[in-house]
C-alpha cells in the first residue's frame, strides 16, 4: 500500500512539474499585462511537435529536440505579442484579447491537424524505456529527466527574477505599470520579453510532455484548461503559488486515477477550481500575500 | 416580416435534405448564438460554458423522453428549465468574478459537464451515446391537418419558427429598460451600482435567459439529429457558438443571427477543399477582433454609410 502511494506520488509529481512549467508562463503573462494567452497551450502543442521531429531527425538527440521545442516556441511567443496583444493594447474592452487568442487557438489547432493529421505520434526517447528501481516504486530515466529539467528552469527563471535588472524590471511591471515606466524601465520592451520567456517555457514543457501524453494536435487543450485551473487556485500573477498548485494538480490527478476513476480527474480538478473562486477568488495560496499588502 | 417571408421560402428554395439538414442547424446555431450575445454582448459577460448549457438542454429532455416517457413538450419545458437552473448557478460565480476569471470559471464548468456526460454511464450511455431520439409529435390543432415533424421541412419550420419568437422576444426585452440595465453593467458596474442598479440580480437573469435559450437549443438538435454523444458538447463548441457572435457582431442581435448562418454555411461550402472547415472559425474570429470588433454589422453600417456618401453627388465640390 505505501509503495503505492509512493509510486503514484513520483507520477504525481512527474506530472505536475510538467504543468509548473506550462502555468507558470500563463502567470508571468498575467501578471505584466492581465491578459489571458488562450493560445498557451497550442504553443505547447507545437513545441512537442518540433521536439518529435527534430528528435527523429537528429536519430535520438532528444536535448536538441528540447533546445528546438524551446526556441520556437519564443518565436510564437514574440508573434502572439507583435500580432495579437500589441494591436488591442488600447482597445477599451479587456475581454478582445482573450477572444482572439481563442481564434488563434482554433486555427493553430486546425492547422496542425491538417498537417499532421488526427492520429496520435507515438514519442519514444531514448530515455523512455530505461527503468530505475527505487525501494518498490520504479519510474523511467524519461520522468527522472521532466523533474530534473523543470526545476533546473524554475530555479533559473526565479534566480532571473529575483536577481538580474530584467528579472526586477518584469516584476516592476507587473506590480504597477506606470510607475516602473516612470522609472525608466519601457514597459513594451518587459511584456515582450515575458511573451518570449512564457512561450519558451510552454514550447520545452510541450518537448517533455510529448513522451508522457498522447500526442495529438489536440493535446495542448487537455494541458491548459488544467493550466488554468492551476493559475487560479495559486493565485494569477503568483509565480510560487502557481509552483505549489501545479504539483497539487499532479498529486491529485495521479490519487484519483489510483483511488477512484481516471475519468473523475477532470471533475475533481475543476470542482477545486470552482470551489477556489467561490471560497476566495484570489487562490489559495495567495492568501498570506494578500494580507501583507 | 421580410424575416418571416424567408423563413418560409427557405425550405421551398433548397429543396434537398442535405441543404435542409443545414438549415435546421443553422436555426439551431442562431437560438445558440442569440443565447450567448444576450450575456456577452448586452452584459459583458464573457461566458464559455454555453456548450454546457447546450449539452444540459439535450440531454435532460432526451432522457426524459427515453426513460421516463414524459411527453416532449413538457420534457422540452423541463431541459429549457434545467439549462436555465445550470445558469443561474455559474452565474453566482458571475456575481463575484470579473472578466478573465468568470471566463475560465465558465470553461471549467463546461469542461466537468462534459465530463460527467462522458463519463456517468448508467444514465448517458457514456461516448456510446444515446440512439433513436424521435422527432417531435405531431402537433395537432382541431380544424386543421395535424403537421408531422418527420419531414425535414416542417422540422425546420418549427425550430426556426421558435429561434425567430425568440429573437422577437429578447428584441423587445433589449429595447425595454432591461436593454439599458445591462448595457450600462457592461459598461461600468460601479457606475451601475451607484445609479442604484441590482448588478448581481441583473448578471443572474442575463444568465439564466441566455443558458435556457442554449438549452432550447439543446432539446431542438437533439430531436433533429436523433443521436447524443458527449462529443457534440465539448468545450470546443463554446468556441464555435463565440464565433459566431464574435463575426456577426457582439451586442447587437442581428449581428449572432448572421454569423451563425454564415459560419455555418461557409464551412459546408468549404468542404470539398478538405479539412479547412474549422481553421475558417479561427481565422475569422482572430481577424474581426483585429480589424473589425463590430462584425458583420459594422462592416455593413461602413458600407452603407459609403454608399449614401457616393449617391450624393451635390457634396464633393
Amino acid at each position: 500500500m505505501l509503495t503505492v502511494i509512493l509510486q503514484q506520488g513520483i507520477n504525481g509529481i512527474v506530472v505536475g512539474s510538467l504543468y509548473v512549467l506550462v502555468a507558470v508562463g500563463l502567470t508571468l503573462i498575467y501578471g505584466v499585462l492581465v491578459q489571458i494567452n488562450f493560445a498557451h497551450a497550442d504553443i505547447v502543442t507545437v513545441g512537442a511537435f518540433v521536439a518529435y521531429f527534430i528528435t527523429h531527425w537528429l536519430s535520438g538527440n532528444y536535448f536538441a529536440g528540447i533546445a528546438a521545442a524551446f526556441i520556437v516556441g519564443a518565436a510564437f511567443g514574440w508573434l502572439m505579442n507583435a500580432a495579437i496583444f500589441v494591436p488591442l493594447r488600447n482597445r477599451s474592452n479587456e475581454l478582445l484579447p482573450l477572444i482572439a487568442t481563442i481564434g488563434v487557438s482554433i486555427m493553430l489547432q486546425n492547422a496542425m491537424l491538417i498537417l499532421l493529421g488526427p492520429i496520435p505520434y507515438s514519442f519514444d526517447t531514448p530515455y523512455s524505456n530505461q527503468v530505475i528501481r527505487l525501494g518498490g516504486t520504479f519510474f523511467t530515466v524519461q520522468n527522472a529527466l521532466i523533474v530534473l529539467v523543470s526545476a533546473i528552469t524554475i530555479a533559473v527563471l526565479y534566480a532571473f527574477m529575483k536577481f538580474t535588472f530584467l528579472g526586477k524590471a518584469l516584476r516592476a511591471v507587473s506590480q504597477d505599470r506606470e510607475t516602473a515606466g516612470l522609472m525608466g524601465i519601457n514597459p513594451n520592451h518587459v511584456i515582450m520579453l515575458t511573451f518570449v520567456i512564457a512561450s519558451a517555457l510552454a514550447g520545452m514543457g510541450g518537448a517533455m510532455l510529448g513522451p508522457v501524453l498522447v500526442l495529438t494536435p489536440f493535446a495542448g487543450t487537455s494541458v491548459i484548461v488544467k493550466a488554468f485551473a492551476i493559475v487560479i487556485i495559486g493565485g494569477f500573477g503568483n509565480v510560487e503559488g502557481t509552483i505549489v498548485a501545479g504539483l497539487i494538480v499532479g498529486l491529485i490527478e495521479s490519487y484519483t486515477t489510483q483511488f477512484l476513476d481516471p475519468g473523475l480527474i477532470d471533475i475533481v480538478v475543476f470542482a477545486l477550481l470552482l470551489l477556489t473562486l467561490a471560497v476566495r477568488p484570489t487562490g489559495l495560496i495567495a492568501e498570506r500575500r494578500e494580507e501583507n499588502v | 416580416m421580410a424575416a418571416v417571408i424567408t423563413i418560409g421560402l427557405l425550405p421551398a428554395i433548397f429543396t434537398d435534405s442535405y441543404w435542409r439538414s443545414n438549415l435546421i442547424i443553422c436555426a439551431v446555431n442562431v437560438l445558440l448564438a442569440i443565447g450567448l450575445d444576450f450575456v456577452l454582448g448586452y452584459a459583458g459577460q464573457l461566458n464559455l460554458g454555453q456548450s454546457a448549457f447546450y449539452g444540459i438542454g439535450a440531454y435532460a429532455s432526451t432522457l426524459l423522453i427515453t426513460q421516463l416517457g414524459v411527453p416532449f413538450w413538457i420534457a422540452f419545458v423541463i431541459g429549457v428549465f434545467l439549462a436555465g437552473a445550470a445558469g443561474v448557478f455559474l452565474s453566482m460565480f458571475a456575481v463575484r468574478l470579473r472578466g478573465h476569471y468568470l471566463a475560465i470559471a465558465s470553461l471549467g464548468f463546461a469542461v466537468i459537464t462534459y465530463q460527467v456526460l462522458l463519463n456517468w454511464i448508467s444514465v448517458t450511455q457514456g461516448p456510446l451515446g444515446i440512439y433513436g431520439i424521435a422527432p417531435p409529435p405531431p402537433l395537432a390543432i382541431r380544424g386543421l391537418p395535424s403537421i408531422e415533424f418527420t419531414n425535414l421541412a416542417s422540422l425546420f419550420y418549427l425550430i426556426a419558427g421558435f429561434a425567430f419568437l425568440t429573437y422577437l422576444v429578447l428584441d423587445q426585452l433589449l429595447h425595454s429598460p432591461v436593454g439599458e440595465t445591462l448595457t450600462a453593467i457592461r459598461e461600468d458596474e460601479v457606475s451601475a451600482t451607484s445609479l442604484g442598479v441590482n448588478c448581481q440580480k441583473w448578471k443572474v437573469f442575463a444568465f439564466a435567459v441566455s443558458s435556457a435559450v442554449a438549452g432550447a437549443g439543446g432539446c431542438f438538435y437533439a430531436s433533429f439529429v436523433g443521436t447524443l454523444v458527449p462529443d457534440a458538447f465539448f468545450i470546443t463548441e463554446s468556441f464555435s457558438i463565440l464565433a459566431m457572435v464574435i463575426v456577426g457582431g457582439m451586442g447587437t442581435l442581428i449581428g449572432p443571427v448572421l454569423g451563425a448562418i454564415l459560419l455555418t454555411v461557409l464551412p459546408e461550402l468549404l468542404r470539398g477543399i478538405g479539412d479547412l472547415r474549422l481553421i475558417v472559425y479561427g481565422v475569422s474570429v482572430t481577424l474581426v477582433v483585429l480589424f473589425m470588433p463590430g462584425g458583420i454589422v459594422q462592416a455593413a453600417r461602413l458600407i452603407a454609410e459609403d454608399l449614401r456618401q457616393r449617391l450624393r453627388p451635390d457634396t464633393t465640390p
